[in-house]
């Protein structure tokens, strides 16, 4: 039990809860907008959609290290692409991932490439799978197209867009692979994710117990949002 | 009116899905480019299109280090594990779809496989790694098949059961009149009729299962059975600066995995989705 005391009074702990939230929140959120402005985008292209559909996807099938290991590629100060691009207009190279938060936002951005496709998918198959009714008398009554988007899809859409949020979230709460190859949490802390810091503790300082009282605590956290997408889901189906 | 505004909004989607197609495309493409390069050219002001092409980047990883053995690691593991998964797994949502349980059990049952799904896996490993401990399963492929195999039950019977619910009760009823058993009823009638779920289900799995990687990470630590997203990681952690060697490591990691995707491109978006969309 003072495992769990220890863990409460641990302000690295919080720190990586904090920087965790911080990292789900702008990552699935900048993901949702995206994937669903490219879902509303493609809706209607049944001729390219296809094509766009099995490209777009490339980015969550390759292997999150792999993903990893490209965007270290990316934003190596020296032999980056960033780095490279920079210098062509003249600029300095940016130190991506040297300084806190450009680490953190690299991170961020490293999984809005990622999963956007996933979000994308999710939502483009339910927008294709809404009654064309409404949208037909929509259009007779005059309606334009940000008022049809407002009015008919966004609350027929609103189901499917939380179930896919709510899985992305549990997916990101638990992100690991990546940090691991791009980061290992640094600078510092600054992309010490709740999992990197539970690895360490318990891998690299043997802290056995205080790792699993850490860990076990943040699993009941996700237990409760998962539960609450089960339900949703469990809903969706009758 | 309306024919100009068809065409600037025609042109604002070509634009937008341009960009897209670009942003998904390059990261991928520079990695490539990147492992063709020498390293002195690496080190020269980059190009997407590599001035002298070198395989050398890609030799290295077989010749001195495990390349090869993380290849046959990561594809017999991933197949072994999911096979098994489809074929304990089939059963048991089939069972969870059919029978009734005392008490309504078989609703908890459900529930509880799929747990070992949402659940962290960093919380799960502490538990693992000590068991296996005492088994001697680490360093094994055994070890691995054996977690991955109990993960992607998890996550066939959560997937099939539903696809079972939704085939009618009569046709097997019918084939059980006509001298069938349940098994053979579930064989010859049931499975063929969910086939598209049993595809989907199996791409979802070998896609999850071969890019795992904080498992193999934590239980192996030999190339006689670390996978390759643990030996591509591995290999960063020590040369850090030898960038064509990280992006050939890149390179030959997600490779199977791609060519799998393109073998099986007509099913995979519903394999991606499966679990949201169903």
């Amino acid at each position: 039990v003072g495992n769990y005391a220890d863990v409460l009074h641990d302000p690295v702990f919080w720190g990586s809860i904090l920087t965790t939230g911080e990292f789900v929140v702008l990552a699935v959120t900048l993901e949702t907008v995206l994937g669903l402005l490219l879902a509303l985008l493609c809706a209607r292209e049944v001729r390219f959609v296809r094509a766009i559909r099995g490209t777009l996807i490339l980015p969550m099938i390759v292997t999150p290290v792999v993903v990893g290991i490209v965007f270290r590629l990316l934003y190596a100060s020296d032999v980056g692409l960033t780095a490279s691009l920079a210098r062509a207009f003249g600029l300095d190279p940016p130190e991506i991932l040297g300084t806190n938060s450009g680490a953190f936002l690299g991170l961020v951005a490293l999984d809005v490439w990622e999963w956007t496709p996933l979000l994308f998918l999710i939502l483009l198959a339910g927008i294709q799978s809404l009654p064309t009714e409404p949208f037909e008398a929509a259009k007779v009554d005059g309606a334009g197209a940000w008022r049809t988007f407002v009015d008919h899809t966004l609350p027929m859409l609103r189901p499917t867009i939380l179930v896919a949020v709510t899985l992305r979230t549990i997916d990101a709460l638990t992100t690991f692979d990546q940090v691991y190859v791009l980061t290992r949490g640094g600078p510092g802390n600054a992309t010490q994710l709740i999992s990197i810091y539970g690895y360490q503790q318990f891998f690299s300082f043997q802290l056995y117990g205080y790792a699993a009282a850490m860990l076990l605590m943040v699993a009941l956290v996700v237990l409760v949002a998962a539960g609450f997408a089960v339900t949703l889901m469990r809903r969706r189906r009758v | 009116v309306r024919a100009g505004g068809f065409g600037a909004r025609r042109i604002g989607f070509l634009a937008a899905v341009a960009v897209a197609l670009l942003v998904a495309l390059v990261p991928l493409l520079w990695m490539l480019s990147t492992s063709l390069k020498t390293n002195r050219e690496i080190t020269q002001d980059g190009t997407l299109i590599p001035h002298s092409f070198t395989f050398d980047n890609y030799a290295n990883l077989f010749r001195g280090r495990s390349f090869g053995s993380y290849l046959t690691n990561s594809v017999v593991v991933t197949s072994a594990s999911v096979a098994v998964a489809l074929l304990l797994g089939t059963h048991a949502a089939y069972a969870l779809a059919r029978f009734r349980l005392w008490g309504g059990l078989e609703r908890y049952l459900g529930f509880a496989l799929l747990v070992s799904r949402i659940l962290p896996p960093i919380v799960i490993i502490i538990p693992v790694f000590l068991t296996f401990q005492t088994l001697h399963l680490l360093n094994t492929r055994l070890g691995l098949i054996a977690v991955y195999a109990a993960f992607n039950v998890a996550v066939v019977v959560w997937m099939m059961e539903s696809f079972f619910r939704e085939i009618p009760v009569d046709l097997e009823e019918a084939a059980m009149v006509d001298g069938d058993t349940r098994f053979t009823a579930f064989r010859r009638i049931v499975l063929p009729l969910a086939a598209p779920g049993l595809v989907a289900t199996g791409i979802f799995a070998v896609i999850v299962t071969y890019n795992e990687f904080l498992f193999a990470l934590v239980l192996t630590s030999t190339p006689g059975a670390e996978t390759m997203p643990v030996g591509a990681a591995t290999l960063i952690g020590r040369i850090n600066v030898d960038w064509g060697a990280m992006s050939a490591a890149g390179v030959i990691g997600a490779l199977p995995i791609v060519v799998f995707s393109i073998l099986v491109q007509k099913h995979l978006v519903r394999g991606l989705t499966i679990g949201a969309v169903k």
